[in-house]
């Protein structure tokens, strides 16, 4: 707690202090497994390579300003195009979201001191880094993935596209997966075991929900990606036939496994902004969400259902019609849960008393673009428009709307409501509130007339348009609406720069926040809490009586768990203490066996078969090393 | 306004939820079990005893497998996917799948379960040595199968080729990714019985005992589903 007052309690916290105490300087990072140091290592990380995706947005749409331009070769832009799916999809939002966000966030919103595996949240950094660097190899080196970021076959395969490109594609997201996969597993057992006792599940906040339902839609999606590029990898580099239909293999097969991944994917972007959204809503209107129970409910049915839309991908490729209208239904389904969730937000911000803050303006700039990105989205839901619009700008236009408007907005208006804690100044309002205006805008200008050239005709993915076709002022009016929208996002990335070392200093709770993360100091200790917080209900900063008991049981030392790194388990539903975890100071080895993963997937790629068999060896070694190693009490 | 509102919300929802949240951490007079500080394997069985919920090493495995089991529903989906795409299964040239050999071994994998079961209990219950020479035991006879199983894969190999057709394609990559699970539970078997002969038993290792024990249930249930497809053509 930061009013650590009178000299009892100030003894407790400085005993947590010396037993949490991070190693100093770069060797303190490399070994960290403190969840705010991987979550920051996570965020700048994600940022930068949203930095270099948004350069290759803005190649794309300068290549696009006129026609018959000639500024990328075609073989560039097929390259750029692909990295770019890639880079804001694999590296971008995914890490930004569970990687930064989650890491940081939810184990002070449960009252927790760090994640439930530490060295595994460390090491999913590491692959997520090494694999980041695997992808980017490709481009620099000239041979980028060029085959879109689903990588359809047979493009993609050995006949059509028999350079190294692919190869880069298949085997990084094979090494992204490890990440991914072992991060949701991470959150998934700090939700449901790490909670302070007495946050029962009812009580935990919707943040929370969201990110279990994403970390659970991560762990059943990403295997069926996994399975796709092993299949492809197989075919292309040892003769397999399961993407040949000259031996019975089958395109399709490609189509439905990525799919199988990729919808459910949509909602694993999309589900991390409504949790961001139901954690900045009520600070700013003043008052609790409505009808938290179907909101959660509603979180947790949006990733359910995405597992079973996704053929909705492949209208335009003759299936059954008996098959493509159960698909549309039950796309049309997802409206129901989307439509509680936005009408639960919309319902809370008109009868609150909203402060439009700088948070809150990303929050609502969100809810109109997912609405109008939703509207468009039950447009292509409709079979016979979907074969129309199939692979045209049309298509760009929703999904942009949906994963740009819609995803991004909250996480950039994250970046602003947490600023904060994270760093203990404050952020410049003014301006923050250009900054969201100016993206407003150009998100406007970039992919709305997208819809009109989509439904003029024009096909995604092609390089350049003749002049006489008639889109040539519409293309003019995106390229300088992607200007507008990168000189938003370049002033994000200033104000929070220039606040860092200028900002005016932050208290502990300045926005009067409703959970846990806002109880302890701007920015938090290592060990978060010097007493685990009592938790009675889902908004627990704003139960007065629970925050002063807090302070009288610091002052008794009740609760503030100091023999080692200790946390409490608590039981899954009702969150009684169930034991207090000693966890995993700090190691080296997650770094090791990062690189060491590294090594095996450049050794696969250059077709070296049995070193990398031994390099898996040499990881087995590490990993035995790692369990010989047991985190203990003092 | 809102904030006098939630406050009153809270106390009107009666002072004993918030008493009970409040004996949460510590409550007086009860010293909450520490299983970092469970070095032996009496206190490690007092601690294991003593728990309401799963350790979250169990529950962290148990999620792990939960993305295998989708990995192996994804090749079975894929199996049947081309066998129901396909005019002949197998290909003319390729004989039907042999019944007997595979179906006695995957009976033996199965019946490892019961050791490895019978060795987490014993963990539990702080016996250290039992606990090993169960895992032993299970361990003798998962190489066994294993020997045998790649004998027969490397004999079918050269018989049709996994570059032959979709068919052999998707046949050798399920039967070898199933077996990669076994020798990675194999290793896994090998470094707890390190563990427990090395350097005793403790709460961490009970977790780690008990962890690898759910690998082979599920590995091996997902053997019984192997076998079903790789022999499916012969049913």
């Amino acid at each position: 707690m930061a009013t650590v007052v009178t000299p009892r309690a100030h003894e407790h916290a400085e005993r947590l202090e010396r037993v949490w105490k991070a190693r100093p300087g770069l060797l303190g990072w490399l070994t960290t497994t403190d969840h705010k140091r991987i979550g920051l290592l996570y965020f700048f990380t994600s940022l930068t390579f949203f930095g270099a995706g948004g350069v290759e947005a803005l190649l794309l749409r300068t290549q696009l300003l006129g026609p018959n331009q000639r500024l990328l070769t075609p073989e560039a832009y097929d390259q750029i195009f692909t990295m770019h799916g890639i880079t804001m999809i694999f590296l971008f939002v995914i890490p930004m979201t569970t990687g930064a966000f989650g890491n940081y966030l939810i184990p002070l919103m449960i009252g927790a001191r760090d994640m439930a595996f530490p060295r595994l949240n460390a090491i999913s950094y590491w692959i997520y880094l090494g694999s980041g660097l695997f992808l980017y190899a490709g481009l620099a080196g000239g041979h980028g993935p060029n085959a879109g970021w689903f990588d359809y076959v047979p493009l993609a395969s050995k006949a059509y596209n028999p350079a190294i490109n692919i190869d880069f594609y298949g085997y990084g997201l094979i090494f992204n997966g490890v990440s991914s996969t072992a991060g949701a597993i991470n959150i998934i057992v700090t939700i449901l075991k790490l909670r302070a006792p007495g946050m029962s599940l009812n009580r935990m906040p919707l943040f929370c929900f969201a990110f279990l339902a994403v970390a659970f839609s991560l762990l059943f999606a990403l295997p069926s990606l996994s399975l796709a590029t092993l299949f492809l990898e197989l075919d292309r580099q040892l003769g397999f036939h399961f993407y040949d239909t000259t031996h019975g293999g089958s395109p399709l097969l490609w189509q439905n496994l990525f799919w199988i991944f990729g919808h459910p994917e949509v909602y694993i972007i999309i589900l991390p902004a409504f949790g961001i959204a139901t954690s900045i809503i009520p600070t700013f209107v003043h008052r609790r969400m409505v009808m938290f129970p179907l909101v959660a409910l509603a979180e947790l049915l949006v990733a359910f259902l995405g597992f079973g839309v996704w053929v909705h991908h492949m209208f335009a490729v003759g299936l059954a019609t008996v098959t493509t209208v159960y698909f549309a239904a039950v796309s049309l389904i997802i409206v129901i849960p989307s439509a509680i969730q936005l009408f639960a937000w919309i319902t809370t911000i008109l009868a609150g008393t909203p402060d439009y803050k700088t948070p809150l303006l990303w929050i609502v700039g969100f809810i109109v673009f997912f609405l109008i990105g939703g509207l468009s989205g039950i447009t292509v839901a409709a079979i016979p428009f979907d074969q129309q619009v199939n692979a045209s700008y049309y298509i760009v236009a929703h999904f942009h709307f949906v994963i740009f408007g819609a995803a991004v907005f909250p996480i950039l208006g994250g970046m602003y409501y947490w600023f904060p804690k994270v760093t203990g100044r404050m952020y410049h309002e003014a301006a923050g509130k250009l900054s969201f205006w100016l993206v407003f805008l150009g998100t406007w200008v970039t992919f709305f007339p997208m819809h009109i050239v989509g439904l003029e005709g024009m096909p995604r993915r092609i390089f350049t348009y003749p002049s006489y076709v008639g889109w040539t002022a519409l293309n003019m009016l995106e390229s300088v609406g992607s200007y507008l929208l990168g000189a938003g996002l370049l002033l994000v990335v200033v104000n929070l720069a220039v606040s860092l070392r200028r900002g005016a200093p932050a208290s502990e709770n300045p926005w009067n926040g409703e959970t846990l993360e806002w109880a302890t100091s701007s920015p938090p200790p290592p060990y978060n809490y010097a007493v685990i917080p009592t938790v009675s209900s889902a908004y627990p900063m704003w139960d007065r009586e629970d925050r002063e008991h807090d302070v009288a049981r610091l002052e008794r030392g009740e609760g503030v768990l100091a023999r080692g790194h200790e946390t409490p388990a608590s039981t899954v539903q009702d969150a009684e203490l169930d034991e207090v975890l000693a966890m995993p100071p700090h190691s080296l080895l997650p770094l090791l066996l990062g690189i060491v993963l590294a090594l095996m997937f450049i050794m696969l790629l250059v077709h070296h078969y049995l070193i990398a068999l031994g390099i898996v060896g040499v990881g087995a070694l590490g990993l035995a090393a790692w369990h010989g190693k047991e985190p203990r009490g003092e | 306004m809102s904030e006098r509102r939630s406050r009153h919300e809270v106390s009107a929802r009666g002072a004993h939820v918030a008493m009970s949240a409040r004996a949460g951490v510590a409550p007086p007079g009860v010293a909450p079990l520490r299983g970092g500080l469970a070095m032996s394997a009496g206190a490690a069985a007092r601690v294991a005893r003593g728990r309401k919920a799963q350790p979250n090493g169990w529950w962290g495995m148990a999620l792990f497998l939960c993305a295998e089991t989708t990995l192996f529903g994804g090749l079975i989906a894929t199996y049947f996917y081309l066998d129901f795409g396909a005019s002949r299964w197998p290909p003319s040239g390729t004989g039907r799948p042999s019944v007997i050999a595979p179906a006695i071994l995957t009976a033996i994998l199965l019946a490892t379960s019961v050791p490895m079961a019978l060795a987490a209990r014993c963990a539990a219950a702080g016996a250290r040595l039992a606990c090993a020479a169960s895992i032993a035991l299970a361990m003798a006879l998962q190489c066994g199968y294993i020997s045998y199983q790649l004998h027969l894969f490397v004999d079918e190999v050269h018989r049709f080729p996994p570059q032959d057709s979709a068919y052999s394609s998707i046949y050798f990559t399920l039967l070898g990714l199933h077996h990669a699970h076994v020798i990675l539970g194999i290793l896994l078997d090998i470094g707890v019985v390190g563990w427990l002969l090395l350097s005793g038993l403790s709460n961490y290792r009970v977790t780690g005992v008990r962890a690898v024990a759910l690998y082979w249930h599920v590995v091996n249930a997902i053997a019984v589903a192997v076998l079903f497809t790789q022999i499916s053509p012969s049913l």
